[in-house]
């Protein structure tokens, strides 16, 4: 069977070649866009991921009334029509009181750690709390309360515990030392051992279970209905801007931090995704230039071709010689780009971000599919549009 | 394999034009191995009917079939699976490729699918004189000597039929008898028809029918 070298001079291929190179060279630097988007965009997901604060692929946020000058004296805790109404949102997936105690409560760590300090406890729904330790809970007449305690106090507490001659502890021996909960009531103190079973990384917060709370806030400070001073929310997107301006509307307080975390997140990946959008354009403009320069090829070749066709030689079998003849080349671009991306990511990672562990230095998998992914789309396009023009000569 | 024509008729003549013509309009029958020889008169549809019957145009009324197969259903790719295996021509208007040296002319259609080995080519050419050109571009050669390489160029392929268009309109006895001895002896070869189409009869062309279109 005949080869593309019995054919080849049949086809004026040695016209056009600055259209021919600057294809290739668009569609190069289209793909390099587009995988080194794919990339970034997997790269800022890595450095900006809010560990653990995510469950269920919602968001979870705390909302406090903005204390004004205005409204200083006046009670800023949310009533239950406030709750009500937040809960009515199409975008509050979810909201829950963090109720606090309405008692004096003094913390000592007891012998080992000569500490103490006044103290504030809070309780919340269990859906909202990120590690729920199968020792979370409290019957009444037990002397032990569980707490979870944040993780950024712990934090805090490591930072000032050299100064005040205490020792630092770690996340292991914190979970360790008995707290002894001093809670004062109208009958006198009454002690609770407390430890710490958990850590939090999403609710600055010092919790106990929901039932001690409302029997302690029952029994030590005589109320039993009491109007929270924070709710807690879950929403599917912490940015969301309806959510930012219902909140703004309300006058409420959101922990900032954690909006603008993801704000900075969106703006990035927003950036990245119009980089690669670009890198689309870009391909698309070098595949349309390929096309009319094979277009304008096959038309040169017209009087050849079809004379090919009327001495036997099948269109079929022309197209896939003629297109086959491309595959070389695509992969050397295809590969080239992704040589490219992957010193760009290595670049990034050594360079720009000096090694970070939570990035790698090679390029993900998924920007390797893309890649083979696009490789596959140009042969099969190139065949296509080949063949489409090989069948209307013949 | 047997080619069938079933009162084919081009649509552009008259059927009161065609009363005396024994193929228009008419059941023809082509054996493999009969040599058939078409006599016709300029402007009696000599070419149309090889086009017809090599599949370039379909403006005929009637049916012509490949071994029962009506070749108006066939797609490019059928027709190109029939001319490749079963079907040669030399065209009337030759169809060479001009700007090609004559060997990259011949070499083409053998590599196709190649019935003899590549030196072959130079052995033909040279029994029709023309091997001193092989490396010549095609248009700087003569029409007799281009309607030589488009013989040559027919004969590089297995067929079962080989359609011949005036093949000699430009050459001189000499060369028309080489030429036809050397077709005879390729279809022989293959144990293939020839349907030769001139405007006059060919005394040498040993025909087993003649028919007057």
């Amino acid at each position: 069977m005949s080869s593309f070298k019995n054919i080849a001079p049949f086809l004026s291929a040695g016209q056009n070649t600055l259209s021919r190179w600057l294809s290739y060279f668009g569609l190069g630097v289209g793909v390099v866009l587009l995988l080194c988007s794919v990339q970034m965009f997997i790269n800022i997901n890595e450095l900006l991921k809010e560990k653990n604060s995510r469950k269920e692929g919602a968001d979870f946020i705390s909302v406090t009334k903005t204390i004004t000058n205005d409204n200083m004296g006046k009670d800023n805790r949310f009533t239950p029509e406030d709750i009500k109404d937040l809960k009515a949102q199409p975008f509050v997936e979810d909201a829950a009181p963090l109720i606090s105690n309405q008692f004096r409560v003094k913390a000592s760590a007891g012998n080992i750690i000569p500490f103490s300090t006044d103290l504030f406890l809070e309780s919340l729904d269990e859906k909202f709390l990120d590690t729920v330790p199968a020792s979370f809970t409290w019957k009444e007449g037990q002397a032990d309360v569980p707490i979870i305690f944040s993780s950024d106090f712990m934090e805090m507490y490591n930072v000032f515990a050299p100064s005040q001659d205490l020792p630092q502890l770690s996340d292991k021996t914190m979970s360790s030392v008995t707290i002894i909960l001093e809670c004062y009531t109208p009958y006198g103190v009454q002690n609770f051992r407390a430890r710490i079973v958990a850590l939090s990384d999403r609710i600055n917060s010092v919790l106990v279970p929901n039932n001690f709370m409302q029997w302690a806030n029952k029994n030590f400070g005589g109320v039993s209905q009491v109007n929270p001073s924070r709710i807690y929310i879950k929403t599917i997107d912490a940015n969301n801007p309806q959510l930012l301006n219902y909140l703004e509307k309300k006058e409420y307080r959101v922990n900032k931090d954690k909006t603008k975390f993801g704000r900075v997140k969106q703006i990035l990946q927003a950036i990245v995704s119009g980089l690669g959008g670009f890198g689309v354009l870009v391909i698309l403009l070098a595949m349309l230039l390929f096309s009319f320069y094979l277009q304008l090829m096959i038309a040169k070749s017209k009087d050849n071709l079809q004379l090919l066709l009327t001495l036997g030689y099948s269109p079929k079998w022309l197209s896939k010689t003629v297109a086959k003849r491309w595959i070389p080349v695509y992969i050397t671009i295809v590969l080239a780009a992704l040589f490219f991306t992957a010193l760009f990511q290595f670049g990034f990672q050594h360079f720009v971000m000096y090694g970070r562990e939570e990035l790698s230095p090679f390029v993900n998998w998924s920007v390797i599919l893309i890649a083979t992914i696009l490789l596959a789309l140009s042969i099969l396009t190139n065949y296509k549009l080949i063949k489409k023009l090989l069948y209307k000569l013949a | 394999m047997q080619i069938l024509l079933e009162r084919v008729l081009p649509v552009f003549f008259d059927i009161d034009q065609v009363g005396n013509s024994q193929v228009w309009n008419k059941t023809v029958s082509f054996q493999k191995g009969e040599n058939v020889h078409i006599i016709a008169p300029s402007g009696s549809g000599k070419t149309t009917l090889i086009h017809f019957l090599y599949g370039l145009r379909n403006d005929y009324k009637g049916q012509i079939s490949y071994d029962k197969s009506d070749i108006r259903k066939f797609d490019a790719e059928k027709f190109s699976a029939w001319r490749m295996q079963h079907i040669s021509i030399v065209f009337q208007d030759l169809r060479l490729f001009t700007e090609h040296t004559v060997l990259q002319n011949l070499e083409i259609k053998r590599s196709l699918l190649p019935f003899y080995p590549e030196n072959n080519i130079l052995s033909m050419a040279k029994r029709l004189g023309i091997d001193n050109k092989l490396h010549q571009l095609c248009k700087t050669c003569s029409y007799g000597e281009q309607q030589r390489i488009a013989i040559i160029r027919a004969l590089q392929q297995p067929f079962d039929f080989l359609l011949l268009d005036e093949p000699f309109s430009h050459l001189d006895e000499l060369n028309r008898q080489k030429a036809m001895e050397l077709m005879e002896e390729e279809s022989n070869k293959r144990n293939a028809t020839i349907i030769l189409a001139d405007l006059r009869e060919i005394t040498y062309f040993k025909s087993e029918r003649t028919l007057h279109l």
